[in-house]
């Protein structure tokens, strides 16, 4: 008997148990648009998976050897990594795999907030990509407390700690998070539970809602086009492609590990285990959140104390929270999406959201401040001036190829990020102040613009 | 009347004052008088002394209140300005207490009733009286603080109200008291001399300063040469303003002593016309050469209390430049090993022969530097060879044991310094180093050993500890070596791994292609 008859029989066996003839009916003529958007876009949720796969090996091995406990989280990672065969590769492994999956799924998440592919029939599997974002966000934050040492201890204490402005349930909360008032122990074996049983069901589970929406509907179309012009076979054509790039980026991953064991070196994006955590010892200056959070450490940081009759990190918790709301809901805000018509200030929501991040970023990286070898502190006012200029070139660029190679005309609310940064860092004013500017000029040049459109809704027209 | 309508404005202020939440405050209601005082008005207009100073005292405790209408009550006290020099003291109530109970430093810190060469005030320099006189210096002050106040010195009963004959008794009259200080020992050892005494206030403290003091260069020159420019116990200690030693502003902490001995021996016109023992003037450089030493920095720059400050080698209250056969004996307090390997050393009887003062020899005095590897180089230190080219020209084994002395360790301390360097590197590249790590801090410990057992100036001694730094040096490089291979292995692992994955990538773009061109 032939190979291609024994499986033809291995298959015909299957599918008189389980009849999963529909299923290969489907997998058979399933495709992939083409000629609609660059096809790179179409990728990177395929990545993200991927690196979610390398997580979940990695992390497998590490709890081979992982002790959780005051005595032996720190010890068996250490144990791990200098003794134990292959046991620095799997750290460092799942260490860059953790970040390059963020990234890969923040690309994503831009990617479709851009290509508009949020709105109907698809608003579910952009809030259950958005939901995954945050299990992301919470795989980040656990699993950095796990080797108990001294960076990951305060950085978890400082973290944890903005819990407390919750409004009422701010310090039950905090309680719930750490297992106590203080960071303990107690904090360690929840953040290892939430680590790796907690969070990996809520995130097979959800991932397996978005995977079952994105097949059922399809790769989305541009606005506006209810047929892409061409199509590729999803297996095997698309499949193989998918393959080929996550051999890449095991390639890529092979070598980071290798040549840069402890991160890119840059504060939020290094894993070097160092000391031991010691709660009794004095939290050291510039300790610093995963590179994901250090816009909120930032935007912490632009709150004064007391600030229109309230508590400075309560409304940045606020702010915080409408705009990821905003974020979440854009599938049902952007009406003109809806209507399959062009949404040119829900493109430029997505540019200006990441000018936004990357000022704050930028700043709290302290870029040009000085200071920091001879514990100095970096100078605040330097450090803004030069995160503005790096995100003007930025903008520069952003905007010159949107208008060489997309055509936009509509740029109210990046320029309102352009000019928040420029306010800020060259002009001197307070970041708030000048934040509140430069969105008092936009909300007045979004009104004038719908004005003048009369009957167009505020957010339609200019850019395809 | 003008001054009537500010009192009248601001007595309701006082009675708030006054009148407190605390259940204390009610149990004290200020005379009419202390009121006044505290509300005088000065030459503005405003009160002399300041709110701050009046909600100072608000919150003394009634009794501590109670003693400054006693002491108007006395007629001690009876000038707004004098008030508030003693409430700008800022003083706990423990402290007020003792001072206002002290009638001699309340009529002494009166400005009305003193001149100015016998006013205690907080700025003794702008009322032109002397600087011993300095009441923050005062309050300061051990005894002060152990309830000895002026009558402990000099004599009478603080409850008087006038002073007592005793006390013109006790002193002598100046100015004689100020050309010959030859009393001012005895002064202070009439209770620093009792143990019975002193046992009451502090049971640690030695009474031997007197005995010691009259053996002292010091004392010699006081009592036999009647030279009251020599230092006594107000030189060092000062009058009013004595603080314990280990209290940091302490004119004798560890770390004000060279200072201090620097004010005579640091001053060329001061110490003009003295002599040392071999007839020559005395040098005034000590606290320069000092301040540069290694014992120098350690004390004054790092703050390190273990580093030596003048009266470690010389002695405080027996203070005497050490003799010859003592320098060696001094040095040994802290260098105790490299003494021990001296004694047992050849050098030790030629060093004796020529009546050579043994460490100071090599290592100098007060300049003291820190010791250095080139000590031992023929290039670029004569320290071992001149000296052997004139003493000891037909023993030239010596100075072959000292060129293998320098080499071994300048090879050991080659090796150190190279594998601490590979350290970091092979640490950030992810290898295990913690082994190097303690193989390094194992041959830095060796090398500290080598250099001290050269004081034995002698191979066999040597030999063993310079083998075991071989030996680490060896493990070291090994160690090294391995962490290199892994590195290596790590990499061509990763090689391999690349090479396996490009070709299945390879194969699956193949593939693509091949389906492609198909379809």
């Amino acid at each position: 008997m032939s190979d291609a008859s024994g499986s033809r029989g291995l298959l015909k066996w299957i599918d008189e148990r389980y009849q999963i003839s529909p299923l290969l009916e489907f997998v058979r003529h399933k495709e992939v648009p083409l000629g609609a958007h660059p096809i790179l876009w179409y990728y990177v949720g395929g990545t993200t998976l991927f690196f979610f796969a390398v997580q979940i090996l990695s992390g497998l091995l590490l709890l081979v050897y992982y002790q959780p406990g005051e005595t032996t989280s720190y010890e068996s990672i250490r144990y791990l990594t200098t003794k134990v065969p292959f046991g620095w590769l799997v750290r460092s492994v799942h260490c860059w795999s953790a970040h390059l999956m963020i990234i890969s799924l923040v690309t994503h998440m831009l990617s479709t907030m851009l290509l508009k592919a949020y709105r109907p029939p698809r608003e579910l599997t952009w809030v259950t990509g958005f939901a995954l974002f945050a299990l992301a966000l919470g795989f980040g934050f656990s699993g950095y407390l796990l080797p108990w040492n001294e960076l990951a201890f305060f950085a978890t204490a400082v973290g944890t700690d903005s819990v407390k402005s919750v409004p009422l349930l701010g310090d039950w909360l905090l309680n719930v998070l750490r297992g106590g008032p203080d960071v303990t122990i107690n904090t360690l074996y929840r953040f290892f539970a939430l680590h790796i049983c907690v969070l990996p069901i809520a995130a097979f589970g959800i991932i397996g809602v978005h995977l079952l929406f994105v097949q059922r509907q399809g790769m989305a179309l541009p606005v506006g086009e209810s047929e892409a012009p061409r199509g590729m076979r999803f297996f095997p054509n698309f499949a193989l492609r998918d393959l080929l790039l996550w051999l890449i980026c095991l390639i890529a991953l092979s070598a980071l590990a290798l040549f840069f064991p402890y991160g890119a070196g840059i504060p939020g994006f290094e894993w070097e285990l160092g000391q031991k955590a010691d709660p009794l010892a004095p939290a050291f200056p510039g300790i610093k959140p995963e590179w994901y959070f250090l816009w909120i450490y930032q935007l912490l940081k632009e709150f004064p104390p007391h600030l229109l009759g309230i508590e400075g990190p309560q409304l940045c918790l606020v702010v915080v929270n409408v705009l990821v709301a905003i974020w979440a809901l854009v599938p049902w805000l952007d009406r003109s999406a809806r209507a399959e018509k062009p949404s040119a200030g829900f493109t430029d929501l997505g540019v200006s959201a990441i000018l936004f991040l990357a000022f704050l970023t930028l700043k709290a990286w302290d870029i040009g401040g000085g200071g920091g070898a001879d514990g100095q502190l970096p100078d605040p006012a330097a450090v803004a001036r030069n995160s503005a200029w790096i995100l003007a070139a930025l903008t520069v660029a952003i905007t010159l190829v949107r208008v060489s190679f997309f055509h936009h005309r509509w740029f109210i609310l990046s320029g309102a990020a352009l000019l928040h940064a420029v306010l800020h860092g060259i002009g001197g004013v307070q970041y708030l102040a000048a934040g509140a500017i430069a969105a008092t000029l936009a909300a007045v040049a979004i009104g004038f613009l719908s004005i003048r459109a009369r009957r167009l809704p505020p957010f339609a027209g200019g850019n395809p | 009347m003008r001054h009537l309508g500010v009192f009248l404005l601001l007595a309701p202020l006082a009675l708030a004052i006054g009148a407190t939440s605390s259940r204390a405050e009610e149990e004290f209601t200020p005379s009419e008088e202390l009121t006044a005082l505290l509300l005088a008005p000065g030459d503005d207009g405003e009160p002399l002394i300041s709110r701050r100073e009046r909600e100072y005292f608000s919150e003394l405790p009634p009794r501590a209140k109670e003693l400054f209408d006693q002491a108007i009550e006395n007629e001690l006290l009876s000038e707004a300005t004098h008030l508030r020099e003693i409430l700008s003291l800022g003083l706990s109530a423990p402290k007020v207490e003792l001072l206002m109970r002290d009638n001699c430093i309340v009529c002494h810190t009166d400005p009305t009733a003193q001149d100015s060469d016998t006013l205690f005030s907080t700025d003794p320099e702008s009322n032109g009286s002397p600087s011993h006189l300095d009441l923050v210096e005062f309050v300061s002050d051990v005894h002060f603080r152990r309830g000895l106040s002026c009558a402990g010195c000099h004599g009478g009963d603080p409850m008087d109200e006038d002073m007592a004959d005793e006390i013109y008794d006790r002193w002598p009259e100046a100015p004689e008291r100020h050309e010959d200080r030859t009393w001012i020992p005895a002064f202070c050892a009439r209770c620093h001399a009792d143990p019975v005494f002193i046992r009451r206030f502090n049971p640690a403290l030695p009474t031997d300063q007197y005995a010691k003091y009259k053996e002292s260069r010091h004392g010699e020159r006081l009592f036999r040469a009647g030279d009251s420019k020599a230092a006594q116990c107000v030189s060092c200690h000062t009058a009013h303003g004595i603080l314990r030693p280990n209290s940091p502003r302490s004119s004798v902490h560890p770390r004000r002593v060279p200072y201090t001995c620097g004010r005579c021996h640091a001053d060329e016109e001061y110490m003009a016309g003295y002599v040392g023992s071999d007839g020559k003037p005395l040098p005034t450089d000590q606290l320069r050469e000092f301040e540069t030493s290694v014992h120098g920095r350690a004390l004054l720059d790092r703050g390190d209390l273990g580093a030596p400050a003048c009266n470690d080698c010389h002695g405080n209250h027996a203070a005497m430049p050490p003799e010859i056969s003592s320098i060696a004996q001094v040095c040994r307090t802290c260098h105790a090993a490299n003494g021990e390997l001296f004694d047992g050393s050849r050098h030790k009887q030629a060093f004796e022969r020529h009546r050579w003062p043994e460490c100071e020899t090599c290592h100098g005095n007060h300049a003291i530097a820190e010791t250095d590897d080139s000590m031992l180089s023929e290039q670029s230190s004569p320290l071992c060879y001149e000296c052997h080219r004139e003493y000891a020209e037909d023993n030239p084994k010596c100075v072959e044991t000292a060129k293998y002395f320098h080499a071994s360790i300048t090879s050991l301390a080659r090796e150190s310094e190279w594998l601490d360097g590979r350290i970091q590197p092979l640490a950030q590249r992810g290898l295990d180093v913690d082994a190097l790590t303690a193989t390094v801090g194992e041959l830095r410990d060796i090398l500290r050993q080598s250099r001290s057992l050269i004081h034995a100036f002698d191979r066999g001694e040597f030999e063993p500890v310079e083998t075991r730094g071989r030996e680490q040096v060896e493990t070291g490089r090994a160690l090294v070596a391995e962490a290199e291979a892994e590195y290596r292995f790590r990499r061509n692992g990763l090689l391999v791994a690349v090479g396996i994955m490009a070709f299945l990538a390879v194969v699956i773009f193949l593939k693509i292609r091949e389906i492609e061109s198909d379809t």
